[in-house]
């Protein structure tokens, strides 16, 4: 019956088209408004690292003195960094910040471009997953002797080296040459979990270079710094050794033992800094944060996104109240076919199901037609305004919840439609036709 | 087939009662020919929609093929109404938007027949009409006649054991009037029992019996046969009841 009552609605609706276009339309505007509203709200919500969000840890030290802000800060200075390394306890760790080369290759041709870079480990490969479309990251004996090597991303590989296998070839950062050992296969977490201070949407990295190379090179901190300690930083010894914080550190713990192990030892490290003079604080501590926990305390999800999630519903709501008025126009005038209906043999629920499989299309419509209107309005938005274009990319659970969502709303809309025209005596319409 | 014991059916507003059929007896055995006529506003109208189960009543037992309706669930009516029952209509009510073998095939669908039980039966329906060559044209494009000749074909669809016709010749002609009555002799030749609503007295003396009802009661049998004519069972309102369908200001 199911492909009776479809054929009966889709002549429904072509009898009638101004009314049901009204309707469609209604519905989908208020889809379009709840799905871009929706997709910034849960493309800003992905947790990127999946299953293994509970295994990766980001460290946090309260490492500022006194008469100075009174929180845990987002990142820590080069010297925690540099001295975390020597934890046995993480599978893995990596230190990490955000740096910039002008690139050039040895073809005189080749128009040199300027690019964010990671400083970082070996480790951030592994931990994060970073998958590799040729060679692999540098061996961990770069860790603490550097070597002029770099991975670069698939994309600057296919700008550089024309997308070829570039392992091995020589790329020139900053005008000193660096030999390729990997190049990674397309990757970009959206949130940029692993440093949601320099700009949570923006793209991954096209280069990544060791950690080691940093006191040689002196690479600069091309994302965000905080400090709290008036000192000198004239040169690049005391950028390190002060007490700025520019780095940021992730650890990868596999079980609750290994975690605890781990923050008795970070425990252990306060307590040895404090003996240095460091760590001022009397209740100074560390904590660890799993990445739902990282992206709940950085607010990566804005609370506004919330609130203008739930307006939009309520927008849908409005345009489902006027939806529910134009369907119980339309269907009680069809009030004398459906006395017929019932007189040959329809029951009240053949009635009910004929008319909410009729709203359902309607819905379905107006689905597809939201689905366009979010996908015009994210745009819009992207063309118009500073968004990120991680949150104004139609995401694909969307395809599917649009039509979904604008079909069960319209059914709840139907209902009481549905109910009236199918309850109505048939025989008080039989002699008035 | 059918027997009505003291039904009655009172419209209740806040104000007024109005009492449509009342002690209203009635019994018609299987494969009769029933013409039903009354003043306007007696309760014909009432009387065919209890008969047809599109209506409920207020009292009363209602037996249909031994089967006590008064309390049947809307799905079990449905089912009843769809396997049991043809309805003819005096404004023909055919869906515009179906073409007539669409229309015919509506009640065959209700009932679950696949397509080609729908499709044969459909086609043997419009046969038996004289219409199956037009069977993809729209009601629109027939006269008067021929659609009352496709609602007979849709009520006959379903093989009901029953038609209920409310007044089936009162738009058409009198030519056409005369073909529909023809074609529903026929029908009950066949051996479907047919009660028919009808103001036409010379339409109602082609029936078998005539009842008349006048303020919701049965209140004459007349049997034809041959043409002549015997009041069989004189049922007359007494004296001490008031006239039915007439409204009383509820205290």
């Amino acid at each position: 019956m199911f492909f009776y009552y479809l054929d009966l609605a889709w002549r429904s609706i072509k009898k009638t088209p101004f009314l049901s276009l009204l309707m469609v339309l209604a519905i989908s505007i208020g889809i379009g408004i709840t799905i871009t509203t929706l997709n910034i709200y849960q493309m800003a919500s992905i947790n990127p690292a999946g299953e293994r969000s509970s295994k990766l840890f980001e460290v946090r030290l309260w490492s500022q003195g006194l008469d100075t802000w009174s929180r845990l800060n987002q990142q820590i200075t080069y010297q925690d960094g540099f001295n975390l390394r020597k934890s046995p306890v993480p599978v893995r760790q990596t230190p990490m910040f955000m740096t910039g080369f002008a690139v050039q290759t040895d073809d005189p041709e080749f128009t040199p471009v300027l690019e964010n870079a990671r400083v970082t480990d070996r480790d951030f490969f592994g931990l994060f997953s970073v998958p590799f479309l040729y060679g692999g990251a540098w061996d961990k004996q770069v860790d603490s002797e550097p070597a002029y090597q770099v991975v670069i991303s698939e994309e600057l590989n296919k700008q550089v080296f024309a997308g070829e296998n570039s392992v091995g070839n020589t790329l020139y950062l900053n005008r000193k040459p660096y030999q390729v050992v990997g190049v990674t296969k397309t990757w970009n977490p959206s949130p940029k979990y692993y440093d949601v201070n320099n700009g949570a949407f923006n793209d991954a990295e096209k280069i990544f270079v060791p950690y080691s190379l940093a006191p040689t090179e002196e690479y600069q901190s091309w994302g965000n710094n905080q400090s709290w300690r008036n000192e000198p930083m004239d040169t690049y010894a005391q950028r390190l050794a002060s007490e700025a914080h520019w780095n940021q550190y992730w650890v990868e713990l596999d079980n609750p033992e290994q975690i605890r192990a781990y923050e008795e030892w970070l425990a252990n490290y306060i307590e040895q800094q404090k003996l240095l003079g460091r760590f001022e604080m009397p209740d100074a501590k560390a904590e660890i944060a799993d990445v739902a926990q990282w992206l709940k305390v950085n607010k990566v999800v804005p609370e506004d996104n919330k609130i203008l999630v739930g307006l939009s519903a309520l927008f849908l709501i409005v345009c489902l109240v006027n939806m529910l008025g134009l369907l119980l126009a339309k269907f009680l005038k069809r009030a004398p076919e459906i006395g017929v209906r019932r007189a040959i043999g329809a029951s009240q629920s053949q009635i009910f199901s004929q008319h909410m499989v009729e709203v359902g299309l309607i819905g379905f419509c107006g689905g597809v037609l939201g689905l366009l209107w979010a996908w015009g309005s994210l745009s819009l938005l992207s063309a118009h305004f500073e968004l990120e274009d991680a949150l104004t990319q139609l995401g694909y659970s969307m395809w599917v919840l649009a039509p979904s969502i604008a079909i069960i709303a319209a059914l709840l809309a139907g209902i009481y439609p549905a109910w009236r025209i199918c309850s109505t005596n048939p025989s008080v319409h039989l002699k008035s036709q | 087939m059918l027997s009505m014991k003291n039904i009655s059916k009172v419209f209740k507003t806040d104000l007024v009662e109005t009492h449509a059929l009342r002690d209203f007896n009635l019994e018609v055995a299987e494969g009769e020919f029933v013409a039903v006529t009354g003043p306007s506003g007696s309760g014909k109208t009432t009387f065919l929609n209890i008969a047809g189960l599109l209506e409920g009543f207020t009292h009363g037992d209602y037996f249909l093929d031994g089967v006590n309706i008064s309390n049947l669930s809307d799905n079990k009516s449905a089912a009843i109404r769809n396997e049991k029952i043809g309805f003819i209509f005096q404004g023909f009510n055919l869906i515009p938007d179906l073409n007539l073998a669409e229309n015919v095939e509506v009640p065959l669908r209700y009932r679950g027949f696949n397509a080609k039980e729908r499709k044969r039966r459909v086609q043997k329906a419009l046969e038996q009409v004289g219409l199956a060559a037009r069977m993809k044209h729209l009601p629109s494009q027939l006269s008067g006649g021929q659609q009352q000749r496709v609602a007979i074909a849709r009520a006959l669809a379903g093989e009901p054991r029953f038609l209920l016709a409310d007044e089936p010749t009162g738009n058409l002609d009198s030519m056409m009037a005369r073909q529909v009555m023809e074609l529903l002799e026929e029908i009950n030749k066949a051996g479907t029992t047919i009660i028919m609503v009808t103001h036409d007295a010379e339409l109602a003396r082609r029936a078998q019996r005539n009842i008349q009802i006048v303020d919701g009661q049965v209140c004459d049998f007349t049997m034809y046969q041959s043409g002549e004519r015997t009041i069989e069972k004189p049922h007359l309102v007494t004296g001490s009841q008031e006239p039915s369908n007439q409204d009383k200001v509820a205290s």
